[in-house]
């Protein structure tokens, strides 16, 4: 009977498998980095007051970003849809909600890119990278971000900002 | 077209380390004729090929929906405690998680020696093994399905992606060190159990993807090269000669025998 029992441990502990979970600090798939500069000295980051993201679909519809939220900074992740060639989203400046009314400066941006898709591990599955193809903002009567430029157009990670937005 | 090659080229090599076990143990049977003195005992030791199944393969074939596997084993006795050993076999094994299914399937063998730890009882031919092993599998892998990982949310909603694919030619070698016993049940029938500590030497993975599983070797882990493996063996043993072992008896047994 011990014989049993020492056998039946014995082969569970062997045939026992650790819970493969994806650790949060493993870089999987990146967002897209902005941040913001002035326009009047490229080199000095300038907080954009009230930002806020909706994202589009491809038939114009908003649609809400997990996690985006009302704040005035200098820089924001975006995540692009990996499943299309290009994603747009509108950026408002001074976003604001008065008596149920939208109050801000929403301008729209396209992102045109390739995507790549990565095997990163057993618990994490596969990854997409961006190969970022172009960057524009549709053309309004008011518009607040001035000028934009691509500086890394390889998104694999979160570490620098990929595109530069001028303000 | 390519496992056949393997699995040939696996009983090959395995035929080869048994047709050195004969050659070696040939030379050892010019045996010496025993001066028996009244202090000793002579018993006959068998001396030949066991070989066998791994049952436990066999039932998780039979209870596991995502294993399928078999696997032959044999060794022969090249000296008082050393042996010749080898396993062959098949597996197939799925592996699932949350964003990957994935499906490996090959051949695979496993050559190197037993030695037998335990000082048997006079008339017993039991053993406790410590063994080494060379393994080499050669096998394919399927990707049935994968998700892409983001951690930032599912604002675009998740993408699937269902496409099969197979990545062929896969090999991996690893060296095994084996813990065990075989007990004699019946007359010549053994019943053993063992496990397995592997380290892996070198392996060939498929492009933007790992291998999980490696039919011989078991699951892979991501932080080292270490797996780990058990089989439940039943072997029959093959007589070919004896080999006279004389104990001498202690005084402690020669008092006894006085006694009585």
């Amino acid at each position: 009977m011990k014989k049993i029992l020492f056998l039946y441990i014995l082969t569970s502990l062997v045939s026992c498998e650790p819970d493969d979970i994806c650790s949060e600090n493993t870089q999987t798939t990146p967002r897209l980095v902005i941040e913001f500069f002035d326009i009047e000295n490229f080199e000095a980051p300038k907080t954009a007051p009230g930002l806020f993201a909706v994202g589009l679909d491809d038939l114009g519809n908003e649609v809400t970003i997990l996690g985006e939220v009302v704040n005035s900074r200098s820089i924001i992740e975006l995540p692009l849809n990996g499943s299309e060639n290009q994603t747009q989203f509108k950026l408002y400046s001074n976003y604001d909600i008065i008596d149920n009314e939208v109050e801000g400066n929403p301008d729209v941006i396209t992102i045109a890119y390739e995507t790549e898709s990565f095997y990163v591990s057993r618990a994490c599955g596969y990854k997409n990278n961006y190969s970022i193809q172009g960057f524009s903002i549709e053309q309004d009567i008011d518009l607040w971000m001035i000028s934009t430029e691509i500086t890394i157009n390889e998104v694999t990670n979160e570490n620098e900002s990929h595109v530069k937005i001028f303000h | 077209m390519k496992m056949k090659v393997m699995s040939k080229y696996s009983i090959s090599i395995l035929c080869s380390i048994l047709a050195f076990g004969l050659t070696s143990a040939q030379n050892n049977v010019e045996e010496k004729k025993p001066n028996i003195q009244q202090d000793s005992v002579v018993f006959q030791e068998k001396y030949g090929l066991r070989f066998g199944v791994d049952i436990s393969r066999l039932a998780r074939t039979a209870f596991e929906s995502d294993y399928s596997g078999f696997e032959l084993n044999a060794d022969y006795r090249l000296s008082k405690k050393l042996y010749t050993a080898g396993e062959l076999g098949f597996e197939e094994k799925s592996t699932s998680t949350s964003y990957l299914d994935s499906k490996a399937k090959g051949n695979y063998f496993k050559a190197g020696i037993d030695y037998n730890l335990y000082e048997n009882w006079l008339g017993m031919e039991n053993l406790i093994i410590g063994g080494l092993r060379f393994g080499f599998s050669s096998f394919s892998q399927t990707r049935d399905r994968y998700t892409i990982y983001d951690t930032n949310g599912q604002t675009w909603g998740g993408i699937i992606n269902e496409d099969s694919k197979e990545f062929a030619g896969l090999t991996a070698a690893w060296l095994e060190l084996i813990f065990g016993i075989k007990a004699e049940l019946l007359n010549n029938v053994f019943l053993g159990l063992n496990v397995q500590i592997k380290a892996r030497l070198a392996e060939k993975s498929p492009s933007n993807f790992e291998n999980l599983y490696i039919p011989g070797f078991g699951r892979t882990y991501d932080s080292s090269k270490i797996g780990t493996g058990f089989s439940y063996t039943i072997t029959y043993l093959l007589p070919i000669y004896k080999k006279t072992r004389i104990q001498k008896l202690s005084e402690e047994d020669n008092e006894k025998t006085a006694v009585e």
